[in-house]
């Protein structure tokens, strides 16, 4: 049980900078999620946890102990990887009581730990079977159970659930969670999916172009995204983002979108909406046309069309009687973000 | 997929790991190489008691300049097209055959692969006798038909050594096919089928060209074996009639072992060399240019 | 399940019997060869006779026993070593490109210069260091062919087994080496014993090298086989059973060898 720090690690490969300047910490006991586009970084910056690649600058520590230099095996790490990197030549149990093979441990006893471990993790009746036997779902859990056994420092997770389909994936993420609880090991874990990152970290950290654009519990970054990159990237759907001058309570765009969004005197500023935030009043002077509706069973997704912009926004399955395709609209939203329209930093900082 | 190598360790590891191949290399292939290097720019005979002296290109001109030597050339070059060409179109189609059995599988491919895992000298003496005039099978059988064919002779003498060949290496190309078939992917076949397409043009336009990468490395393979053919006629010619089976390979062992023109053996050898490395170099590129062609088509 | 004989179906089994008949018919004629005495071998279709052990007995007592037995050892080192030695290097190669693209060619140029080159400095070395006609020379000969091959070979499946395999080695707590050695090695067995088969064949196969390197007291099989061949008849019923004894054991291996040949090679060396 450790906390991780990172300190002013960056990454390069020749002369293009993968990683730079990224301080991150990782408390002990947490969980902590990188995410971001491809290319961000973040498998980079787990990688160079794991030491799995070489560090261009900085030092990472875990505990007190300064492993910038060490070798994997010294790290006292586990890791899952996106393809679970299963050995196919051993059989489950073999498996799971690879690592304690590292550690010297007596032969009888790493297969029995293994065992209990596969038990555990209702794995009990598929000891004997070798990796191409077992469905996805069960290839994960034995790489969880071998990382399970080491009782490691840290906890790595490379997408482990991202070759899983969908409805598994949100099966698995529970239990993973609770996995982690239960054993208290500060983990480190990479996804592209912005809904995974939310639902399992403690702390989630965005990254973007090799440096961190917003790190904090799920929560604030959803309610007070730094910068409009944050706020697209994170929640589903995106967040509507409108450039344009806020005059009396109402935002208006040179190509003629209004919406009500109040606040103060504002010029040339993005403002974002996100789309549970924008409110559709059927209003035959409204200023947006609804093209599309989704239905998600009680709620539906309903595109508009205002000007030159789209817009998305979720309503009540109830409404749908007056919002129908066709329909006039006005648009107006509550707790409305504003963001500078020239950098994109949130303005009220 | 590569790793990343950074790191005082991963260097370590490399090198070691590579220091006994590249000893080994050095030892028996890298120093030979420089010694036959050497020989080919000296007049060294084996039975020179004194050590040789240095004269520079003096054996690559004349080895280029001998009539022999380049009818040795043509004579392996006939050869060689010759019995790929046989080896390729029977191994293909024995592939397709053997690839579509159902039953006794494992004994119809091992009688099929075995004439390749025997000994070439014996391949070459089994057909000097079955081929002999006397008392051989094949003579007596056309003879029981009242045909005549010298086996031997004057300008079959080749063919009959391609024969030999394509007895003993077609099962090589059957080998290399039918792995080939037996790993590619089974659904543009089944796709051509539901378009309709019928079995030759299947054969043609779909399963042809998927194993193209496959047929390039076989005629590759067996073309730069067949070029170093030495114990058919050891066997059964000795080069004769005349010269006329004489193949750069027995042609360079005459020139070294019973003329003891070392030297010169060594310079005729390497001009082989240099053009086989041509044509691999070309392969080579040919094959590369494929592979990027493939990539760039499949975006 | 039915099968239809449609004029394809008809066509592969033709050809298919073609191939065994092709196949067969010499081998099957050395075999009758080898018992016959030399007043049988002047009918060359007689297939009915008292068949005579003359020939064999007289190849017991020649030496070829013993050529044979050179020829496996001569194999078996060259196979060994190169297999050793070729997999760490191969796996570097593939894994870690060690040496870029020219080892790669390089391994397919070593394997192409003609033996003629390579066989006139080993024999001045041999004398030099009075070692001709003995055994050192041959595998050191048969070495600069089957270590590149079994190289070349290997490298193509090593280049199929997944990086994050000797990842999770790693930080499952392995070294480099153990994560080699426990985990990647293993993925590769079957392209090992297909470059074991293939390169153990060339070395047995061998007639060039040997018959210049080691002629008289040390000779392989298959020059002690070519010494069999002159045209008087009591030797050719003698050398067919000389040839028996070269071809039986490779008919038979070949039998529970060529599945595993075609798995090993299509599992990686199709991809050149």
């Amino acid at each position: 049980m450790a906390s991780v720090t990172f300190s002013k690690v960056g990454k390069a490969f020749g002369s293009t900078s993968v990683v730079s300047d990224l301080d991150l910490e990782l408390t002990d006991g947490s969980m902590t999620v990188l995410v971001g586009p491809s290319g961000c970084g973040k498998t980079t910056s787990l990688r160079m946890l794991a030491g799995l690649e070489q560090v261009s600058a900085g030092t990472i520590h875990i505990g007190d102990r300064d492993v910038t230099a060490l070798e994997p095996k010294d790290r006292d790490i586990a890791m899952v990887f996106q393809n679970y990197a299963l050995y196919p030549h051993l059989t489950v149990r073999e498996n799971i009581a690879f690592p304690l093979r590292a550690k010297k441990t007596a032969r009888a006893e790493a297969l029995r730990r293994a065992d209990e471990i596969a038990e555990s993790l209702g794995l009990g009746a598929l000891v004997e079977r070798k990796p191409k036997d077992l469905s996805g779902g069960q290839q994960q859990r034995v790489a969880i159970g071998r990382a399970i056994i080491r009782e490691p420092a840290v906890f790595l997770f490379d997408e482990p659930l991202s070759n899983l389909d969908a409805k598994l994936r949100v099966e698995t993420r529970t239990e993973l969670l609770r996995l982690q609880r239960q054993l208290g090991i500060t983990s480190l874990y990479v996804t592209h999916d912005q809904e995974e990152a939310m639902t399992l970290s403690d702390r989630i950290v965005v990254m973007r172009e090799g440096r961190i654009a917003q790190a904090g519990p799920p929560g604030e970054v959803y309610r007070r995204p730094a910068d409009t990159f944050v706020a697209t990237f994170v929640g589903s759907p995106k967040m509507n983002l409108v450039d344009g001058t806020v005059t009396g309570g109402e935002l208006r765009t040179e190509s003629g979108v209004r919406i009500s969004v109040g606040g103060p005197q504002a010029s040339s500023v993005t403002i974002g909406v996100r789309a549970d935030d924008l409110i559709l009043t059927p209003d035959a002077d409204g200023a947006a046309v609804v093209e599309l509706v989704e239905l998600l069973g009680p709620r539906a997704i309903i595109t508009v069309r205002s000007a030159d912009q789209q817009l998305t926004s979720v309503v009540e399955a109830a409404a749908l009687t007056e919002i129908t395709v066709g329909a006039t609209v006005g648009l107006s939203a509550r707790d409305v973000h504003r963001f500078d329209a020239a950098t994109g930093r949130r303005l009220d900082a | 997929m590569a790793y990343r190598t950074h790191g005082v360790f991963a260097m370590k590891f490399k090198y070691g790991m590579l220091t006994p191949l590249l000893a080994l290399f050095v030892v028996a292939v890298g120093f030979p190489l420089c010694y036959a290097a050497y020989l080919s720019v000296t007049d060294y005979k084996l039975t020179d008691r004194t050590p040789p002296d240095f004269v520079g290109t003096a054996n690559f001109a004349s080895a280029l300049t001998n009539p022999a030597f380049w009818e040795a050339f043509a004579t392996t070059a006939t050869y060689v097209v010759i019995a790929v060409s046989a080896e390729l179109v029977l191994g293909f189609a024995l592939a397709l055959a053997l690839h579509q059995q159902r039953w006794a599988k494992d004994l119809s491919r091992a009688i099929v692969l075995a004439p390749m895992f025997i000994t070439p000298i014996a391949v070459g003496l089994i057909f000097r006798f079955l081929l002999n005039d006397q008392i051989g099978a094949v003579p007596a059988l056309l003879h029981a038909v009242g045909a005549d064919y010298d086996f031997f002779g004057a300008g079959k003498a080749l063919l009959t050594l391609a024969f030999i060949d394509v007895w003993q290496w077609t099962p090589f190309m059957v080998l290399l096919i039918l792995a080939g078939l037996e790993s590619m992917p089974k659904q543009p076949m089944e796709a051509a089928r539901v378009d309709g397409a019928g079995p030759v043009y299947r054969l043609r336009r779909v399963l042809i060209p998927m194993l193209a990468p496959v047929l390039t490395v076989a005629v590759l393979l067996r073309g730069l074996d067949a070029l170093r053919v030495f114990e058919y006629i050891y066997a059964t010619t000795r080069g004769g009639p005349g010269t006329e089976t004489q193949t750069l390979q027995y042609f360079m062992y005459l020139e070294g072992i019973q003329f003891f023109r070392l030297a010169q053996a060594s310079a005729m050898a390497f001009i082989v060399l240099a053009l086989v490395l041509v044509v691999i170099v070309a392969a080579f590129r040919a094959m590369e240019r494929n592979r990027v062609a493939e990539r760039s088509a499949a975006r | 399940m039915t099968r239809r004989f449609t004029w394809l179906e008809t066509l592969r089994l033709a050809v298919l019997a073609a191939a065994f008949v092709f196949v067969l018919f010499p081998i099957v004629w050395v075999a009758l060869a080898s018992f016959k005495t030399p007043e049988q071998m002047s009918e060359p279709f007689l297939f009915a006779f008292a068949p005579s052990l003359a020939n064999w007995q007289a190849v017991f007592a020649s030496g070829v026993f013993a050529a044979a037995g050179r020829s496996a050892l001569v194999g078996v080192i060259t196979v060994a070593i190169s297999l050793v030695v070729g997999s760490m290097g191969a796996y570097v190669i593939a894994k870690y490109r060690a040496g870029g693209s020219l080892t790669r060619f390089g391994m397919l140029a070593a394997q192409v210069v003609p033996p003629a080159v390579m066989v006139f400095p080993f024999l001045t070395m041999a004398q030099a260091l009075r070692m001709t006609d003995t055994l050192a020379p041959v595998i050191f000969a048969h070495l600069s062919f089957v270590l590149p091959l079994v190289t070349w070979f290997l490298i193509g499946f090593f280049e199929a087994v997944p990086a994050s395999l000797e990842e999770q080695a790693r930080v499952d707590g392995f070294t480099r080496w153990q994560a080699f050695r426990l985990v990647v090695l293993p993925q590769v067995y079957p392209g090992i014993g297909a470059a074991g088969i293939f390169g153990f064949t060339l070395s047995w196969n061998d007639l060039f090298y040997g018959l210049i390197l080691a002629p008289g007291n040390a000779a392989i099989l298959p020059v002690a086989i070519a010494n069999f061949n002159t045209f008087r008849g009591v030797q050719i019923g003698t050398m067919s059973a000389a040839i028996m004894i070269a071809i039986i054991p490779v008919v038979i291996a070949s039998f529970f060898i060529q599945r595993r040949l075609v798995q090993g090679i299509s599992g990686g060396a199709v991809k050149y």
